[in-house]
């Protein structure tokens, strides 16, 4: 089920609303796999590299995770919850392009064993809030090249 | 709110690259405001890009022989060398609440600047691609983008007032011919620079111009000022403990670079292709060979398959796209595919490191 036709946004998990990345708890382990939205990646267009910071790593809500690269642009992947990282997608630094073809399954970047998950949850999109932040998100995407 | 603009002359590789990061970041969290930096690198700098393998890109041996200092920038691309005929723009920004604007219309927005002031010189700068600013298909300046953790948007340009080519051939490396006059000319036929269009301009005109059009572009007033002593102290800091550290400036990431090469007889001719490879996306791609086509036509093609995905399909797509838009090409379309496919298949085979010296198209940034 999807929440916006344009974008491709599943209900199935939470989403960090500025930076576009989306976190889907496992309960049974407490990790939460992350990963980009439809909304930024579209931002971004095709990915020509990923780098991100090694396992064992701990990482607060709103810290680097790592970086990427499109076309020439080039931004920092900021960490939606807090924890450890536990994981990290090989394939997908091998190979980025996982990312714009699979984003929400293969695509996944890290995985993060939660400090405070239900903490963290709650400065997260999730649920019946979803549909507006989409549309909300999708306007200003369209309206503007987003600078000051 | 009027932006803060600031001049440098000469500046080191690390003390340059160092000083937009603190500018992103100071701008990015509020404590400075907008700003604008116009600067000129010491001579000579070997900047490369963000992802890219410094061993695969530079001479460094020439380099060390030369004085050539080796940095590697936070912004996306190719490597490039800078000095005093090369004007490095770094313009710091807010980012608005939401993270995420479209790459090519912010490169187009800020490419906007630049444009204006190149027409005070009676030159026609048009973006193109993903990140050039080209007069007449020949590159004039390269342009990134660097998005920091704070919301601060670094747009970043090295714009080509002058170029020494053999000096650029000799310090960058390309992944196709070695550093000879073919190569030379290939080079100076992809770039061109403001002196060439306006001789004897200097550099300090330039710069005038460059703040003038983006005040004006943007609708701001610009205020000449200098670094705040905190930004200096965090601009030495970072220089040190980053720009100049072996940990960062020959950091490896996960994507190999790979080359690969293929040469398929066609009814029209023999067509060779090489092509340079970051994983699986395409950064530069030489077509020759004897069959007939206008020269503009192939560095067409050339520039729409940089920073291209190798999948078969989407090359397949944008060969028979070009088709269409150069009915003259002798060449078809199924044969370009496929001589380029398998250049890829043959750089997947061997996987040489290589060296990508902006592409045969010229300066990144």
């Amino acid at each position: 089920m999807t929440a916006d036709r344009s974008f491709h946004i599943p209900e199935d998990r939470h989403y960090q609303r500025e930076h576009h990345l989306w976190a889907k708890h496992d309960a049974d382990t407490g990790n939460v796999r992350v990963g980009i939205d439809a909304i930024g990646l579209e931002s971004l267009g095709e990915l020509a590299y990923v780098a991100l910071k090694d396992v064992g790593t701990q990482v607060a809500r709103g810290e680097s995770i790592g970086t990427l690269e499109a076309a020439k642009m080039t931004t920092n992947i900021v960490a939606p919850i807090s924890g450890t990282i536990t994981g990290r997608n090989d394939a997908v630094l091998e190979n980025p392009l996982i990312v714009n073809t699979d984003s929400y399954d293969r695509g996944w970047l890290v995985e993060i064993e939660a400090t405070d998950w239900d903490a963290d949850a709650a400065t997260l999109v999730s649920g019946a809030a979803i549909p507006e932040w989409v549309a909300a998100a999708a306007a200003r995407f369209e309206s503007e090249a987003g600078a000051d | 709110m009027a932006w803060r603009f600031l001049t440098a002359a000469g500046v080191s590789a690390h003390q340059g690259l160092a000083g937009d990061e603190v500018l992103v970041r100071e701008v990015g969290v509020g404590r400075s405001p907008p700003t604008l930096k116009l600067y000129t690198y010491r001579p000579h700098c070997a900047l490369v890009g963000r992802f890219q393998d410094v061993d695969n890109e530079i001479r460094l041996s020439f380099c060390e022989e030369h004085d050539v200092q080796v940095s590697r920038r936070p912004t996306g691309g190719g490597a490039i060398l800078m000095g005093p005929d090369q004007l490095g723009v770094a313009l710091a920004l807010r980012g608005r609440g939401d993270r995420h604007g479209r790459p090519r219309e912010l490169m187009a927005r800020f490419s906007d600047g630049l444009s204006r002031a190149l027409r005070h010189f009676g030159i026609d700068a048009a973006f193109r691609g993903k990140n050039d600013l080209e007069v007449a298909g020949r590159k004039i300046a390269g342009l990134g983008i660097y998005r920091d953790p704070s919301g601060g948007l670094l747009f970043h340009a090295s714009l080509l007032v002058d170029l020494d080519v053999e000096l650029m051939t000799n310090v960058l490396r390309s992944p196709f011919e070695q550093n000879t006059e073919r190569e030379l000319r290939v080079v100076a036929r992809r770039t061109t620079t403001v002196r060439e269009w306006c001789r004897g301009v200097v550099m300090a005109d330039v710069q005038a111009k460059v703040a003038e059009s983006f005040a004006s572009s943007f609708g701001v007033a610009i205020e000449p000022s200098r670094l705040s002593s905190d930004e200096e102290n965090s601009i030495e800091t970072l220089a040190t403990e980053k720009y100049r550290s072996d940990e960062w400036v020959s950091c490896r990431g996960d994507v190999r670079d790979a080359a690969g090469s293929a040469s398929i007889d066609t009814f029209a001719g023999t067509l060779d292709v090489h092509v340079a490879l970051a994983g699986r996306m395409l950064k530069a791609v030489h077509i020759r060979g004897d069959f007939f086509a206008d020269d503009d036509a192939i560095a067409d093609l050339e520039w729409k398959l940089r920073w291209h995905s190798c999948e078969d399909s989407g090359v397949e797509a944008t060969v028979r796209a070009w088709a269409r838009t150069h009915p003259g090409t002798d060449i078809s379309p199924g044969a370009v595919t496929e001589a380029i496919l398998s250049a890829t298949a043959a750089a997947f085979a061997v996987e040489l490191p290589y060296g990508c010296f902006v592409s045969p198209g010229g300066v990144d940034t």
